[in-house]
């Protein structure tokens, strides 16, 4: 008698929930509905409201995104823009929850790592209109244009600038610590891999830095440096027939680095990521940093002149590098309203193509403009001219591919399991499972 | 049921007590159902899909490919191992050791007794992401306040969060202090409610300390344990802001537990929704069972 | 009270529990100097002694904590004291939101008798121990459809339908004499009056214990705010600091200056009602 009445109580719950659930599941297009109308229309002053999240491309706390929208704004009276900067640490899930909840922002200043991932599965506005023959032939580099397409084709991505990822030493250590032989400061400064591992190795019997570089693989921040070095040293790929594959030269180079770990040559950072690295580098903590790169160099500067950074490709063991670099752009999300998608497209050609802010905008983020057109930025500067000559040693762009995310969490669990003492084969085979398993839909 | 005992009461009476009753459960049923059983059955219903952000969290119904799934995830059992250690250590841990310092300050005089009660209790108060970002900072591997310490007196640093091995008793060190807290302040208070002409009987027929304790103060104050135990359990469970702050589950997945997997693959990783919420659920179950198990036990014993 | 003899145990363990309360304190004491240490006296660096006091207080840290400006109101504040405020909003509406309700659920399941008591009972214990975290997917959707992402509500909701505080009230309420209940009912007292005459002064006590585990729950309430707080305006002040964190990991100083932020105020509201936070956990417990 009580164990019926309390079924029958259960089942009425489990209903009353249930019916709510359909109710508001009923509800949800009338709901996801009418933020987009609030936009449109809901202003009292009629003007259009995009959001606007940046990554510090152009540089930590600059404040140059505020100072653009309110150039922008100036001009265009009918939109009205709203900045929130994000960091590399947190913004990517930050992103997926605010894409997850129907919150995306309107503008994203990114790579195409994240963004043709976002384009693939729909939620961003196609930017083809922006690809007039013009601009293509300006850019005239077929690489990074198929950078910012999707699976089909689609352009997503509208880049500014682009740059190489190298490696930073402190040059005073270097000095101090002898292990300046070893390291080409001549010419476009390639070097080998056996004068990289007796540059360590120098540095660790000197003692002049707590440690002399940190291999960091406690996230995904900033993973492409580790991978272009565990891929320069013995000139490997982690891509082939478009899958992710680390081969047996990459092998070769995780058991280097796990040696050199072990010896005290190199240390693991696993709680750490890149900017952890670099923040260690910039309190001369260790000697070099696997993560530099153009704004990289200038919002992790030395403070007050305390060292003089040098800037060098990766080491390889043929001495002919094979450089990531970086791609810097905007998308647009499709948040459902014309009106949004349109004023952002016109801020993005504002930041990127207007006569003064254009160049300006490349300069701010350190890099080189794809526009061919813009000629050179930079010039007199020998620093950057040494940048330039890198681009010759670009390698091929693979942060387009399908399961970038799933890779780059398996990465630096790989490193982990290897500079844990990990069987470097075996891991590899588990990373080259893994990351290729395809998990979502 | 008791209630039958009482006289009948008219079917109008009854019906109106139903009406005021629900009238004034509504506000906090309209809470509950909207944002706790609402969300927890769309958590069910979502556990048998493949939503996830590829899709736009409109996913297809695939039965319980997730859940076989979860059972043949390596990285999912290890989590589960680690959310597994971490209760085992920390429960009896933190039990016997807010027992001892609320036997040990229950005595003294209230300025002091006060004192050490506010202590200890100072790390609650201040919530768990002030208290790990200093932590952090104690444990960091190069300027850090332990290694520096170490190094000082001669001995060789420790890796810390660094290592494997010792990641996971970093954070049951700092889930110990924000977790010893609250059990004592209710020590104390038991404690001081033992009946003291017990103790002074026991005392006058010649018991030591320590039999005083087992048979006369263990025996009254287990209540309180029952509930220090349930509390610390919950608590352990919930443990997230401190690994997302200082190992994010790592090295090697060996700090991660399943709270924090599951944010892992909802907002970082796969971005799968199916998948995270079939944990959710399976974890869910679990916790119902455990504190189902530790309810029935604390009602056995309270009962008078 | 009867004064024993001093024993060898008693040293002991006042010894112990000095070191204890040392432990216990550094923590603190570390994150307000570090606060207020300039870039120089925050180094740790083997080979040179640690700087246990600050040798000079500066304020440079707060300076730079308080750079980002923003307004609430029409009022231009630093960043970080809006982070504070939404912390205080998101506790004390939960607070306010949770006694009414629990107090009025938690007299209803104690002294009425009434269709589905018994289940709505269970099912409020059945929810109690369960994690927030568990049902974090599916309330980001919720709230999203109700447009209260980014919003404080999307934090206070979710807090105040957790049963804990249900739970809580009812054990008070079953204090409440009946034949109390029962005078004011034959004296013609209606069902509204009979609870604020009758009920409310004999559970106020549970009030203060609720109030403070609320406040408590709502301000330590870390991955609901970090899934549903994404604008920089409604982040709470844990994940302000949080973001600190992740971006300048090591400027120590700076999240420093966050987390005495974070946690200086409310160690000043404790210190004040440091009876009633005792009192209140002692009768949740004994009452639970």
């Amino acid at each position: 008698m009580k164990k019926t009445k309390r079924f029958l109580a259960l089942a009425l719950a489990l209903c009353l929930s249930v019916g709510l659930a359909a109710c508001s599941n009923s509800s949800t297009p009338g709901g996801s509905s009418s933020p987009a109308a609030d936009g449109g229309s809901g202003d009292a002053s009629g003007k259009t409201k995009i959001t606007w999240w940046a990554f510090p491309t152009f540089g930590v706390d600059s404040g140059y995104e505020q100072e653009l929208a309110d150039a922008f704004m100036a001009a265009n009276d009918d939109v009205e823009i709203e900045v929130v900067t994000i960091n590399f640490t947190d913004g990517p899930a930050q992103l997926t929850t605010a894409i997850t909840s129907g919150t995306a922002p309107d503008l994203l200043f990114d790579a195409p790592g994240r963004i043709i991932e976002y384009g693939n599965a729909g939620y961003l506005a196609d930017m083809n209109d922006l690809f007039t023959d013009e601009f293509k032939a300006d850019v005239n580099n077929e690489g990074l244009l198929s950078s910012c397409q999707g699976r089909d084709g689609t352009y997503y991505m509208y880049p500014i600038s682009s740059s190489p990822f190298y490696m930073g030493l402190n040059l005073e250590m270097l000095e101090a610590s002898g292990a300046i032989d070893y390291v080409n400061l001549e010419g476009d400064r390639t070097w080998t891999t056996d004068n990289f591992v007796k540059m360590c190795e120098t540095l660790r019997d000197s003692g002049v830095a707590t440690v002399p570089g940190i291999v960091y693989c406690g996230g995904s921040g900033g993973d492409q440096g580790t991978r272009a070095l565990v891929n320069n040293l013995y000139s490997s790929t982690i891509v082939s027939d478009g899958k992710w594959n680390v081969d047996a030269n990459g092998v070769k180079a995780l058991e280097l680095l796990q040696s050199m770990v072990s010896e005290g040559a190199l240390d693991v950072g696993n709680s750490m990521v890149a900017s952890d690295e670099l923040q260690n580098f910039q309190k001369e903590i260790c000697a070099m940093t696997f993560c530099f790169g153009t704004s990289n160099e200038v919002s992790y500067a030395p403070i007050d002149d305390a060292y003089t950074q040098v800037a060098v490709p990766f080491p390889s063991d043929d001495g002919v590098p094979e450089l990531e670099y970086l791609v810097n752009g905007f998308c647009v999300f499709d948040n459902g309203d014309q009106a949004k998608i349109d004023a952002s497209k016109r801020f993005i050609q504002f930041i990127c193509d207007d006569p003064t802010w254009g160049p300006k905008s490349v300069v701010k983020t350190n890099a080189f403009p794809v526009r061919t057109s813009f000629g050179d930025l930079y010039e007199g500067d020998e620093h950057m001219a040494l940048l330039a000559s890198w681009t010759q040693y670009y390698g091929p762009y693979y942060n387009t591919l399908d399961n970038f995310a799933t890779m780059r969490n398996e990465w630096f669990n790989l490193l982990q399991r290897v500079l844990a003492g990990g069987d470097a084969a075996a891991e590899a085979e588990t990373f080259n499972t893994n990351a290729n398993t395809v998990t979502t839909g | 049921m008791a209630t039958t005992k009482a006289p009948k009461r008219s079917l109008v009476l009854q019906r109106r007590e139903t009406v005021v009753s629900y009238l004034f459960l509504l506000p906090a049923l309209f809470f509950f159902v909207g944002f706790v059983i609402y969300p927890m059955v769309m958590g069910v219903i979502t556990s048998f899909t493949d939503a996830s952000l590829a899709n736009g969290g409109q996913g297809t119904f695939i039965g319980l490919s997730n859940y076989i799934r979860l059972f043949q995830d390596k990285i999912f059992w290890k989590s589960a191992l680690n959310t597994i250690i971490i209760v085992v250590v920390s429960v009896p841990c933190v039990t016997a050791f807010s027992l001892w310092v609320g036997s040990a300050i229950y005595k003294m005089r209230s300025g002091a007794r006060s004192f050490f009660r506010c202590v200890f209790y100072l790390p609650v108060v201040t919530g768990s992401v002030a208290v790990v970002v200093v932590w952090k900072w104690m444990y960091a591997k190069y300027d850090g306040l332990f290694n520096y310490l170490i190094t000082a007196a001669g001995g060789d640093a420790l890796p810390w969060t660094e290592s494997a091995t010792m990641a996971i008793w970093c954070v049951l060190i700092i889930l110990f202090t924000t977790s010893i807290g609250q059990p004592i302040v209710l020590y104390v208070a038991a404690l001081g409610n033992v009946d003291s002409s017990l103790v002074e009987a026991a005392q006058v027929d010649g018991a030591t300390n320590l039999q005083v304790f087992w048979k006369i103060k263990w025996p009254s104050v287990m209540p309180t344990t029952l509930y220090v135990a349930i509390i610390t359990t919950i608590n352990s469970f919930q443990c997230f802001a401190l690994i997302q702050l200082l190992t994010r589950g790592g090295p090697n997945y060996s700090t991660s537990t399943v709270m924090y997997l599951l944010y892992q693959i909802a907002f970082e990783t796969e971005k799968n929704f199916g998948y995270a919420d079939a944990m959710g659920v399976v974890l869910a179950i679990v916790i119902a069972i455990f504190s189902a198990v530790q309810f029935k036990v604390m009602n056995g014993g309270t009962t008078e | 009270m009867n004064k024993s003899r001093v024993t060898p145990y008693m040293v002991v363990a006042a010894v112990i529990l000095i070191a204890l309360a040392i432990f216990f304190i550094f923590p603190l004491y570390w994150i307000v100097t570090g606060a207020v240490k300039t870039q120089s006296d925050i180094i740790i660096k083997a080979g040179e002694t640690v700087k246990w006091f600050p040798t000079v207080i500066s304020w440079d840290n707060f300076a730079r904590l308080f750079k980002s400006q923003t307004s609430l109101f029409g009022a231009q504040m630093p960043m970080a004291i809006r982070w504070l405020i939404n912390s205080v909003f998101i506790s004390v509406a939960s607070m306010i939101l949770t006694c009414i309700s629990a107090s009025l659920a938690g007299y209803a399941l104690a002294k009425k008798r009434f269709w589905g008591r018994a289940l709505i009972f269970s099912l409020f214990v059945a929810a109690m121990a369960l994690p927030k975290q568990v049902i974090l997917i599916p309330l980001l959707s919720e709230m999203s459809a109700l447009n209260l992402v980014s919003s404080p509500w999307s934090v206070v909701f979710p807090v105040v339908g957790w049963p804990f505080g249900v739970f809580l009230m009812k054990q008070f309420s079953e204090n409440i004499p009946t034949s109390l209940l029962e005078a004011a009912r034959i004296d013609g007292a209606g069902e509204l009056r009979t609870f604020f005459s009758v009920a409310f002064p004999i559970i106020k006590p549970g009030f203060g214990a609720l109030a403070i585990f609320t406040f408590i729950n709502a301000w330590n309430e870390y991955p609901l705010q970090l899934v549903m707080l994404q604008s920089n305006e409604s982040k709470t002040i844990a994940l302000g600091i949080a973001g600190l964190q992740a971006e300048m990991s090591t400027d120590y100083g700076l999240i420093m200056a966050g987390a005495a932020l974070a946690a200086v105020p409310i160690i000043i509201v404790f210190l004040c009602f440091q009876k009633y936070f005792t009192q209140g956990i002692t009768m949740g417990a004994v009452k639970g």
